[in-house]
């Protein structure tokens, strides 16, 4: 059902969170959540393991799967970012060389908001980049390359 | 566009085939009435009536449109 | 995933791409296009293709100049920045791209001094495109002169010859079938002097010498005369939307109230050996250009096809149109605003031939 993946996918979310020391106050509110619903998940009440196990699954999809799968059940942009961003492994450095021309084909694609332009040049925020590639391969003119970089710790 | 002639309109003046710019260069023979058959020209009359020989050549300038008396000959 | 539109609404041409952060509308204008190709050869995607403009402009076909493939295109606007027309127009969140600081825009203009221009209308009538309109007000006749008429009704036996003769239609008699109590043709002459311009020709004409009238104009000098009476008013206006900056209003202006500035230089050669003056080039040309010269005197040989550069804007329409390939049409400087972008700075140098 994907209404118990979704949840697995918020579980897995404010697990990481959590983790990374944010209250569950703050969880909450990023998730759009009752603080008792959160509190619910790291308890493990309310939730299947099964929907947990099939939501770690989808994380480890290539990101694009993982991406575009993750919004076709949130139906939820910003939502969709916030658990992308939280529970992807890998991180990525974007580069846009100067044959930029400033289309907004990348900006309109990025699912995670990760691209505005500037001065007829895309910029691609690294830190909200999840490795799709979806902006790469609608570049008319080929010019963003994404790379996988190593996690420092 | 494409070059389109009607038979039964033609006169066989032979207008366009003077004026066509193309055919005038690959031969001005055949463009001013002279010469042997080709069929390297875009058109030419051929028993008194306009015939499209290499109309691949057309570069749809509309000249022959603009000087044919009767509508024989147009781009479409 | 996102797509584009496409609308087409007799020769004009919309393609929209709508996402949750903006709208972009790119826009062409078949009434403005020139067919110069411009468009075509500057697009990053080749989205777009230059059709078979001479046969659509000389046989007057309803077909677009243009063609557009909307799954090519990006609607990155580079072809509306290079239109020297502005039949292309790119808006996004229905701003045209042609405000924004952050785009290049081809610097040219065309503006009419209305403190210089005397309204004489030389460049309206010479404007290739119909895009100038004079409009101004002429002075009254009757403060440019000065003079006396008067018209002595006994001596006048009512013969109309001044009423016929008069070129400013300033006499009119009041004529009549004369009956036995009235025994006269006219029952009264009356002398208009609004309209009167002192010509004495009434005087001249006149069989019985009932007219006495004077020109103070003539012989005594202007000295009634006051100068801002004779002053024409008026206003000029350029339509931006239909110029295309080729100079023509600057060139006849008598008195330099015209100014254009162009965006392109270049050069404009023609074969004449090749050329077989089929007149194509001349139909197509926006500035009027290209003409046929007729020669002066008999056995003058002439050129096939006649060019003065002053008036060419080098969009490359001619060239592109010339069946044998007999106009070289080169751009050797195209001036824009400056932009960031380097792409962008590439694709406007590649303007140059």
């Amino acid at each position: 059902m994907p209404k118990h993946i979704v949840s697995g996918l918020k579980y897995l979310t404010a697990v990481e969170l959590i983790r990374k020391g944010l209250s569950q106050k703050e969880v909450a509110k990023i998730l759009e959540m009752d603080r008792s619903t959160v509190s619910h998940y790291l308890n493990g009440r309310n939730l299947s393991w099964n929907s947990i196990e099939v939501a770690e699954i989808i994380t480890k999809f290539c990101p694009k799967d993982f991406l575009t799968l993750t919004y076709a059940l949130l139906n939820n942009s910003e939502k969709t970012r916030i658990i992308v961003k939280t529970c992807s492994k890998g991180n990525y450095q974007a580069k846009v060389e100067e044959t930029c021309i400033g289309c907004g084909l990348c900006a309109d694609t990025c699912l995670m908001n990760a691209i505005v332009l500037d001065d007829l040049k895309a910029q691609i925020d690294s830190n909200w980049c999840c490795g799709c590639l979806m902006c790469r391969d609608v570049c008319p003119t080929n010019s963003i390359k994404i790379l996988e970089v190593e996690d420092g710790c | 566009m494409e070059l389109k002639v009607n038979q039964d309109n033609c006169l066989g003046c032979g207008v366009c085939v003077v004026a066509c710019p193309v055919n005038v260069s690959i031969s001005p023979e055949v463009a001013g009435g002279h010469g042997s058959k080709t069929e390297e020209t875009i058109m030419m009359v051929e028993n008194g009536v306009i015939k499209l020989f290499s109309e691949d050549k057309c570069t749809k300038c509309g000249t022959c449109q603009v000087f044919c008396p009767v509508d024989a000959i147009w781009l479409e | 995933m996102v797509a584009n539109t496409k609308e087409v609404i007799e020769e004009d041409i919309c393609v929209s791409r709508s996402s949750a952060d903006e709208k972009r509308e790119w826009s062409y204008k078949d009434e403005l296009c020139v067919g110069c190709g411009i468009c075509a050869d500057i697009c990053p995607v080749d989205a777009i293709e230059l059709e078979p403009i001479g046969g659509i402009v000389r046989t007057g076909a309803k077909k677009s100049k243009i063609s557009i493939d909307e799954n090519k295109c990006v609607l990155c606007g580079m072809c509306s920045v290079g239109c020297p027309a502005d039949a292309l127009d790119l808006k996004i969140d229905n701003k045209s791209i042609k405000e924004m600081d952050s785009y290049p825009k081809l610097i040219k203009s065309a503006e009419i001094d209305d403190e210089t221009c005397v309204f004489c209308k030389a460049c309206e009538t010479a404007c290739p495109r119909e895009a100038i309109t004079i409009a101004r007000s002429l002075p009254e006749r009757s403060k440019l002169v000065t003079g006396e008429i008067e018209i002595d009704k006994e001596t006048c036996i009512d013969c109309g010859i001044c009423e016929e003769m008069c070129p400013a239609d300033a006499i009119t008699l009041s004529h009549q079938i004369p009956t036995s109590a009235d025994p006269s043709v006219s029952s009264d002459i009356v002398v208009d002097k609004d309209k009167c311009v002192y010509c004495l020709i009434c005087k001249k004409s006149c069989p019985v010498d009932a007219i006495k009238a004077a020109c103070r104009t003539c012989s005594y000098g202007e000295y009634d005369l006051n100068p801002e009476d004779a002053e024409i008013e008026g206003s000029s206006f350029i339509d931006d939307d239909l110029c295309i900056n080729c100079g023509w209003c600057q060139e006849i202006c008598p008195v330099d109230a015209a100014t254009v500035k162009k965006a392109f230089k270049g050069e404009l050669n023609i074969d004449q050996d090749k050329c077989t003056t089929c007149g194509a080039c001349v139909d197509i040309c926006p500035c009027d250009v290209l003409s046929f010269p007729k020669p002066a005197d008999s056995g003058q040989i002439v050129d096939k096809v006649f060019k003065d550069e002053k008036y060419c804007i080098y969009c490359g329409a001619c060239g592109k149109v010339c069946p044998v390939e007999a106009i070289d049409v080169k751009r050797t400087d195209v001036d824009y605003t400056p932009t960031k972008s380097n792409s962008w700075k590439n694709k406007m140098e590649s303007l140059k031939s």
